[in-house]
């Protein structure tokens, strides 16, 4: 990005209240803002500074400040370079806004996000289990799920020692395969 | 904990799930099932995978049609869930070196750099410049055997075996090459944060260079035998069509960008390692359908050997060590930061988002993998309105990755 883009993307970002803009590199921009900011603050970087590509929603379980973080990855291919919006929102009762019309990837994120973390997100066209399809436990993403005493309370252990793994143990164990044996050294040098 | 028998084991984890879906269950026994009685319609529902050789890796599509018409598609995956994301936030930042690879069967070296990367900043790491052009290397030869991989599947899909088996024998020349230097032949774990972890074998770039003269001598028989095969022309040309417009606003990037006619590429416009170094070119087709994104690949092929070319005449002169020295591993605290790496992967836009609290665990590892937008709501999209026997070859054509899709 050059300089003069530079500027006249700070003034641009400087029309949104409660803004925080940090430069982290000439193609990485972080900007911090308040939630309801944010379609604001996308609408703006998709209509007027050529920022159209969504490469990703992130999204972060803070549990000890009870909120989640949800990151929008935009990217320009006019100025080569990548905001990434950050904003917080309450853990309880995880409910946002969809961003599906601004920009049409965010619905297989926004899906993604409500079946591993349990965000609602308000206009979503699609909100069904998609990966988790049998899953019927909380949310697998969220920081208090533990997945081992999940594991200890649902299922239970078994013994597994088959016939022909206790001959390799008792033979020395593993498969060994001589050097003139191993493929990249039968090639003809 | 107590030996349990295969039945008991069964049974027990079974009278954990809630008794709807245990009810669920004993309906689907043969014994329980009848048939449902539908009012008489033209449109019925098909299983397209997640077991089929139109689908690629594990996963399905549940298409609606009339006649052979798709009115609707929906994409059901999951199958290849393993829970990477959560694992990772629970292993060492070492540790998770061996997880990322497979997450993309058949191009996992991009992850691999990808995710060190993104410590390495977290870190303020310094790769040497030998590790850089080591990495470049690793990275082109992963996309050339990658490519090879979806020719032979896009392929099958047109009936054509004989290139499927051209392409799994000749990219298994190259698996022998991954296998020589890095130690592995699918999932390399090459990368680690800091640099790679081997030196180059003596007389390798040799080796290498011999290899490449013989994919480059085989193109013209591919041209041959599949991209000019009039089966293929006819059959891939007018299926699967996006506009520039379209592939833009559903933020499909990558070769299937790039057969819309629009040159972009994460390698020249948001450059990482050594590739601003490098000369190549980025070959775009403006037609956006099966055929134009299966002869990006093809052309990309080209520029890959031009590259790797390249690399085999610089690496002798660039000396050096290979990596740069990090903590402990084991004990190993990355300060606390949040980072977004991108890498251009064989199929499109590969981006990791890592986040890291100061402990000696990644808080949160978010991948974004190319094939998440192209493999659910491009294809759901694009399958509408095609005709049933060109489903397959628009999800090969797209080069989806369904592990990617699932993490």
């Amino acid at each position: 990005m050059t300089q003069e883009v530079t500027h006249w993307l700070d003034n641009l970002l400087k029309e949104i209240e409660g803004i925080e803009v940090r430069r982290k590199s000439s193609r990485r921009v972080r900007v911090d803002v308040p939630a309801d900011a944010l379609p604001a603050l996308l609408e703006l970087l998709q209509g007027r500074a050529g920022y159209i590509h969504l490469s990703a929603i992130s999204c972060v379980d803070w549990i000890d400040d009870d909120e989640f973080e949800l990151v929008y990855h935009v990217w320009s291919y006019e100025n080569h370079s990548l905001v990434s919006a950050h904003i917080r929102i309450a853990r309880e009762p995880g409910v946002y806004l969809s961003v599906y019309d601004l920009y049409q990837p965010a619905g297989f994120f926004e899906r993604d996000i409500h079946e591993m973390y349990g965000i609602q997100f308000e206009g979503s066209p699609n909100m069904e289990k998609f990966i988790l399809t049998e899953w019927d436990g909380p949310p697998p993403m969220r920081k208090e799920f533990d997945s081992e005493a999940y594991i200890n309370e649902h299922l239970s252990w078994q013994e597994y020692n088959p016939e022909w793994l206790q001959e390799l143990v008792a033979e020395g164990g593993g498969v060994i395969i001589p050097p003139e044996e191993q493929r990249f050294s039968q090639k003809k040098k | 904990m107590p030996a349990l028998s295969k039945a008991s084991f069964l049974e027990h984890s079974h009278s954990s799930a809630d008794p709807k879906l245990k009810n669920k269950r004993n309906d689907m026994r043969p014994e329980n099932y009848e048939a449902q009685r539908q009012p008489p319609s033209n449109e019925y529902e098909l299983n397209f995978g997640p077991n089929h050789p139109g689908i690629e890796g594990n996963y399905a599509l549940k298409v609606k049609l009339h006649g052979d018409i798709v009115l609707e598609a929906k994409a059901d995956g999951g199958y290849l869930h393993r829970g990477f994301e959560k694992l990772m936030e629970q292993r060492l930042w070492i540790q998770n070196i061996a997880l990322v690879p497979r997450i993309c069967v058949p191009d996992p070296s991009p992850m691999e750099l990808c995710y060190s990367m993104a410590v390495e900043e977290l870190c303020g790491l310094k790769v040497p410049q030998r590790a850089q052009w080591l990495r470049v290397m690793q990275l082109e030869l992963s996309r050339i055997a990658a490519h090879l991989f979806t020719f032979g599947g896009h392929a099958a899909t047109t009936g054509m075996y004989s290139t499927m088996y051209w392409g799994v024998a000749d990219r298994d020349l190259l698996l022998d090459l991954f296998e020589e230097f890095t130690g592995g032949r699918v999932y390399s774990i090459y990368n680690i944060p800091g640099g790679v972890r081997r030196e180059l074998p003596d007389g390798f770039l040799q080796r290498l260079t011999e290899t490449l003269d013989y994919i480059e001598s085989r193109l013209p028989d591919y041209d041959n035998l599949f991209f000019k095969n009039q089966v293929f022309v006819k059959r891939a040309k007018g299926t699967g069509v996006m506009s520039r417009e379209q592939a833009l606003e559903w933020g499909v990037t990558g070769p299937n960008l790039r057969a819309t006619g629009l040159a972009f590429d994460v390698r020249r416009d948001d450059p990482y390692l050594v590739y601003d170094q490098l000369e190549f070119d980025i070959p775009v087709e403006e037609s956006g359908d099966a055929w134009a994104r299966t002869l990006v690949r093809r052309k990309e092929l080209m520029e890959s050997i031009r590259i790797l070319r390249q690399v085999v005449e610089i690496l002798p002169d660039i000396h050096g060590p290979i990596r740069a020295p990090i903590p402990n591993p084991l004990a190993w605290n990355v300060p606390a930061g949040e980072t977004y790496t991108r890498v251009e992967s064989s199929k499109g836009e590969l981006c990791y988002y890592v986040v890291s609290n100061g402990g000696p665990k990644p808080y949160r590892v978010h991948v974004r993998g190319p094939s998440s937008m192209h493999a659910v709501q491009v294809l759901e999209k694009m399958s509408v309105g095609s005709r049933i026997e060109d489903i397959a070859q628009t999800m090969f054509s797209l080069d989806a990755c369904p592990p990617e899709v699932d993490r």
